[in-house]
């Protein structure tokens, strides 16, 4: 806290600011900050803060003005928000936090080896008689080197590609993602790799074509997750517009706030032809609410934040959706 | 996803008590047909309830009663899919998530078991949830009825806000009870099942849907009951101090 401190001494001309941080239910007060720093963020309280309380990290605070209103930004300064000389602002225990990245690894890795369990047929999945067995329809094969091949991606790409511009989720969060992705993977895969799996309707040239469009897509959401991490390359937490690169697969920038979703959803639609399976239907269905409903934030963050931002762009289907 | 036909009886789920706020959202248009609406659907109720009484009489036994009123229940509760509706539309202030689901599972006990599973239609834990549902919703009905009219009478109110205590596990009851009379003609017809091998690649089995619908009840009566006990509690204590104080 000292280094805060120093300015305050030498420039007198200073006023310092006094925060009091009530709890948001109880309004029982968790601390008194004296001589703050009137140029001071909402990081550096929430520093002081931990120093106090060390089991509430910064990242686990919710520090807002108003007890039921929205959380105050880390880079938001002290004598800029609506308060007097004494602040008082609310915290809330956001509960334990772990990292987007863990979180992603658990979430991929998950269903990569639950789809194996129903692919390599283990005991008392089907059946002790079905054991070890394997499909006679190449189809089958080729839909797990596609799965495989999907979640290999993202998971190399949460390691390699992605850049988070913010850090955690609840801890709580990870336990209803991954009953959503480990749930679903093992509901597909038991339909797929079921002994009693009855192939495409349109044989080879259905399957073809499938995976034509899943690789297709799958190279088209890889772009834009390059695109936009090249965004954020200088390790910049400002936001900036996305547009559409040498790549002919970000040329969608052109249309939607979001190809990568309108591409992971292409991935979907083919990998559900590809297997005609209305498990996987379903699935992709479920899959293109939730990233409709993200696209729809993200590209109204856009059109907030910048005023020149290309009106062509739909949220996440080309001048539908 | 199997969760989706569960949730039991609607004793009441207190989303109606936002009802005389609505003044300022829909126009007139809107609160004339929600009058009406709510109107007709009071009356179909008291038919079923006239129907109930008429019919014990006529035969002096409970059992069985389910025939005199089938087809105005069928009708009715039908025609409560159109509260998803009102919802839907904004022209009711309450969740659509949360009404639909209500009415979805009511829809779902009437014709998805009782009229699909002729063998239950004599069991008396149909009569049991009937009874349950029909006194519930003349009281719902009416007190939205005169709540958009802007009149509403405390003994309704009242009414609304504390039969539930009974009529809502008697009415939870009635439904496991036919439900669980249903799982062994179920099992025996293969009703609304589909299995492998065929071409959509999907399997579906009714019986052991039924069980789980049965289980969803288990974390689900209880947290409506008991929101229905703190509704209660709000609703009825504001009155009493308001009275008082006028």
């Amino acid at each position: 806290m000292g280094q805060y401190r120093q300015p305050i001494i030498s420039t007198c001309h200073f006023v310092s600011y006094q925060v009091e941080i009530l709890d948001w239910k109880t309004k029982k007060q968790l601390c008194f900050l004296d001589k703050v720093e009137p140029n001071a963020t909402i990081r550096e309280i929430r520093l002081m803060f931990h120093k106090l309380y060390p089991r509430w990290y910064p990242a686990r605070q919710s520090i807002k003005l108003d007890p039921k209103g929205k959380s105050l930004r880390d880079e938001e300064i002290l004598q800029h928000l609506p308060v007097g000389t004494t602040a008082t602002l609310y915290f809330k225990d956001l509960g334990p936090q772990i990292g987007w990245t863990t979180v992603f690894l658990i979430e991929y890795t998950g269903p990569l080896f639950i789809y194996f369990l129903f692919y390599f047929r283990m005991p008392f999945v089907y059946g002790l008689d079905e054991r070890f067995t394997s499909s006679p329809h190449p189809v089958v094969n080729l839909a797990c080197i596609c799965h495989s091949f999907h979640y290999i991606k993202r998971l190399i790409e949460t390691v390699f590609v992605h850049r988070f511009s913010h850090g955690t989720m609840p801890l709580r969060n990870i336990v209803k993602n991954c009953l959503y992705y480990w749930g679903f993977a093992a509901w597909l895969a038991y339909y797929i790799n079921h002994p009693l799996y009855t192939p495409p309707s349109y044989g080879k040239k259905q399957i073809n074509s499938a995976v034509i469009m899943f690789l297709l897509c799958e190279a088209g959401n890889f772009s834009i997750h390059v695109a936009l991490s090249d965004l954020r390359r200088n390790g910049s937490k400002i936001r900036k517009i996305p547009y559409p690169t040498k790549n002919p697969f970000t040329w969608l920038f052109f249309f939607v706030s979001c190809p990568n979703y309108t591409y992971e959803v292409g991935t979907w639609i083919s990998f559900t032809i590809m297997t005609q399976c209305v498990p996987v239907g379903l699935f992709t269905l479920l899959c293109f609410i939730q990233m409709t409903i993200w696209a729809k934030d993200k590209h109204c963050t856009y059109l907030r934040e910048f005023k020149d931002y290309p009106s062509l762009r739909m949220p996440i289907i080309p001048f539908l959706l | 996803m199997a969760a989706s036909g569960s949730g039991g009886s609607r004793a009441d789920n207190g989303y109606g008590s936002q009802q005389p706020r609505r003044r300022k959202g829909p126009g007139a248009l809107a609160t004339a047909y929600l009058v009406i609406y709510n109107v007709v659907m009071t009356a179909g109720w008291l038919v079923i309830a006239v129907g109930l009484v008429r019919a014990y009489l006529a035969k002096g036994s409970y059992h069985s009663l389910y025939y005199s009123i089938e087809k105005p229940l069928k009708f009715f509760q039908t025609g409560a899919l159109l509260e998803i509706l009102h919802c839907a539309f904004g022209i009711v202030p309450s969740s659509v998530v949360l009404t639909a689901f209500q009415v979805m599972s009511r829809v779902f006990l009437t014709w998805a078991v009782t009229h699909s599973v002729k063998e239950v239609q004599t069991e008396d834990s149909v009569l049991l949830f009937v009874v349950a549902w029909t006194i519930t919703e003349i009281i719902r009905y009416s007190f939205y009825t005169f709540s958009l009219l802007n009149h509403l009478p405390y003994l309704i109110k009242w009414a609304r806000y504390t039969l539930f205590i009974v009529l809502y596990p008697m009415g939870v009851s009635g439904e496991l009870l036919t439900i669980y009379a249903a799982l062994p003609f179920v099992r025996q017809s293969g009703l609304y099942s589909i299995s492998l091998p065929n071409k959509y690649n999907f399997s579906f089995d009714y019986y052991t849907f039924l069980i789980l619908v049965m289980i969803s009840y288990i974390p689900i009566f209880p947290q409506l009951y008991f929101h229905m006990l703190h509704q209660r509690r709000k609703v009825l204590s504001h009155t009493e101090e308001h009275k008082k104080s006028e």
